[in-house]
């Protein structure tokens, strides 16, 4: 197998507008986060000859879509494909970047997303399966609760654990001037939020975001002529796998993305030990909770702990989602964390820059998890100076 | 009034034996004719072992929960009026697990390994869901 270790790097990042922003098209976003991107990176629009995109949440009858991004940015691309892995996607189309350019297919790829919550002119189609939506089980926001409940239940985790994950990000957010959700909150407001769908509160979740981001992948060699210093990408990985509902068979000891975070530490030549700030792909609590343990910065008992000593804040041993989150800063699909984590190896974060910041841990998650069976998509990257 | 309906399964090739069932009162899912495995959702083949062999079995219909969750905010207006209403994972004693809804129950009493058994809950002439109960 090619050795990838640092061979390649991304050399811009971008977001669109983001909110509540119902009016601008799925479309508009992407271009604007891409703009940006190109324009951070320092990198001629003609050079860019790759272009990956992720499938918008809400489709309708979209064809063509990552090629009709080139074309609206000018650009005929010698590579490109409409990626289907929902948050799993950003890192997971960083890591076909690498590849395509190895291969020799394209030089600088662009890869870039956008979610219009209510798209206008689009066939709106109920997500979710003949099993499960006739139940009132409808989104994904229901496997989240399951495997909350399920995480409780088996490891004892306590609201307190998950509330401290929500008030930390939100300190995290209140230093990102970007950021949706600025007002401070206690483990107290945590506690009193409403239920969404028991076991997870309100405060559990992350808001839903209109809007767009960006990155451009290219080797280590151009990336030096570019405006700003690349994050190396030292490894990625990803694992595909149903949750809770396996055809295959009843697992129990079954923990989803553990292949993945084998594959990009792998890679990379890294532990979890080594890395200096992470950004986990948090669409609601319980999931920051998975990944601690998929990633193996703890076992499933030490979890609990190691979020009530604080290690996840910014003086912790494991500063994480750095911008406030998809909870707090808003849901980005995962390209928020790559922009961030990016921006920690520059060292661009201001009042949230962690110290000495060289490995930087991405993570992404996300696919189908309304369909029978809820079927989930796990990517990572670790990234470097 | 314009009322928005709830969204009802529309069987397909793959699934239709499994509707049928429930409508007759029963529980039936794919057997692999090969290796025996239980298999839900209903597929082409056996995620085990790929044999395309299966005969529809007819399931004790008991199981235990194995995760419950009550949605208070619900994500489809159909189903506003219903909150809080809960979506329970259910393990059956033949391996797979369905999402499904527990009734007869009060939502704050579904407790992780309760034994529970299928009832069925006809919706119109043509859909009939699965639900279950506490065992009795």
């Amino acid at each position: 197998m090619a050795n990838l270790n640092g061979k390649y790097a991304v050399v811009g990042v971008g977001t669109s507008r983001f909110g509540k922003l119902q009016g601008v098209s799925t479309m508009g976003f992407t271009l604007e986060a891409s703009k940006r991107a190109i324009a951070d990176a320092g990198i001629a629009r003609d050079a860019i000859d790759g272009v990956l995109v992720m499938m918008p949440a809400i489709m309708g009858e979209q064809h063509g879509w990552a090629a009709r991004v080139a074309a609206y940015l000018g650009i005929e691309p010698t590579f490109s494909a409409t990626l289907d892995m929902g948050g799993a996607t950003a890192c997971g189309s960083v890591q076909t970047a690498m590849a395509a350019i190895d291969a020799g297919y394209c030089t600088a790829v662009l890869c870039c997303f956008a979610t219009q919550n209510w798209p206008q002119g689009v066939a709106m189609q109920l997500f979710g399966s003949d099993f499960q939506v006739p139940y009132g089980d409808v989104g994904a926001i229901t496997l989240m609760a399951h495997i909350k409940r399920r995480q409780q239940y088996e490891h004892g985790f306590t609201d307190e654990h998950y509330g401290k994950i929500a008030v930390t990000w939100r300190e995290h957010a209140m230093r990102n001037p970007d950021a949706q959700m600025k007002k401070p909150i206690t483990l107290d407001d945590y506690l009193k939020s409403r239920w969404v769908a028991e076991p997870l509160r309100l405060f559990d979740c992350c808001p839903n975001t209109d809007g767009g981001g960006a990155c451009i992948v290219t080797s280590l060699e151009r990336a030096r002529d570019l405006a700003k210093p690349p994050a190396r990408i030292l490894g990625a990985g990803q694992s595909h796998s149903s949750e809770m509902i396996h055809p295959h068979g009843y697992d129990r000891e079954h923990w989803g993305g553990k292949p993945a975070a084998a594959l990009a530490f792998g890679l990379a030549g890294v532990t979890p030990k080594d890395i200096d700030v992470a950004q986990f792909y948090d669409a609601f609590t319980p999931r920051v909770i998975h990944d601690l343990v998929a990633y193996g910065f703890c076992q499933p008992d030490e979890v609990g702990g190691f979020i009530h000593g604080g290690n996840l804040s910014l003086t912790g041993s494991l500063p994480s989602n750095t911008a406030g989150g998809l909870i707090s800063e808003g849901h980005l699909s995962g390209f928020g964390h790559i922009r961030e984590g990016v921006r920690q190896i520059r060292g661009e974060c201001g009042a949230r820059q962690v110290k000495d910041a060289e490995l930087c841990l991405v993570t992404g998650y996300g696919g189908a998890p309304h369909e029978a069976p809820p079927t989930v998509s796990y990517s990572a990257l670790v990234l470097g100076r | 009034m314009f009322a928005i309906e709830k969204p009802l399964p529309r069987p397909t090739e793959d699934t239709a034996p499994y509707w049928d069932a429930a409508q007759r009162g029963e529980l039936r899912m794919q057997r692999c004719g090969d290796c025996g495995h239980v298999r839900f959702p209903p597929s082409l083949l056996c995620a085990r072992c790929l044999s395309e062999e299966h005969e529809w079995v007819k399931l004790s219909g008991r199981g235990t929960v194995f995760s419950w969750i009550v949605v208070h905010q619900s994500q489809h207006p159909a189903f506003n009026a219903d909150t809080p209403y809960n979506v329970t994972i259910v393990e059956l004693e033949e391996g797979p697990r369905l999402h499904t809804q527990l009734v007869d129950c009060a939502n704050d009493q579904i407790r992780i390994g309760m034994a529970v058994e299928v009832v069925f809950d006809k919706i119109n002439d043509e859909v009939t869901l699965p639900k279950f109960r506490l065992l009795r």
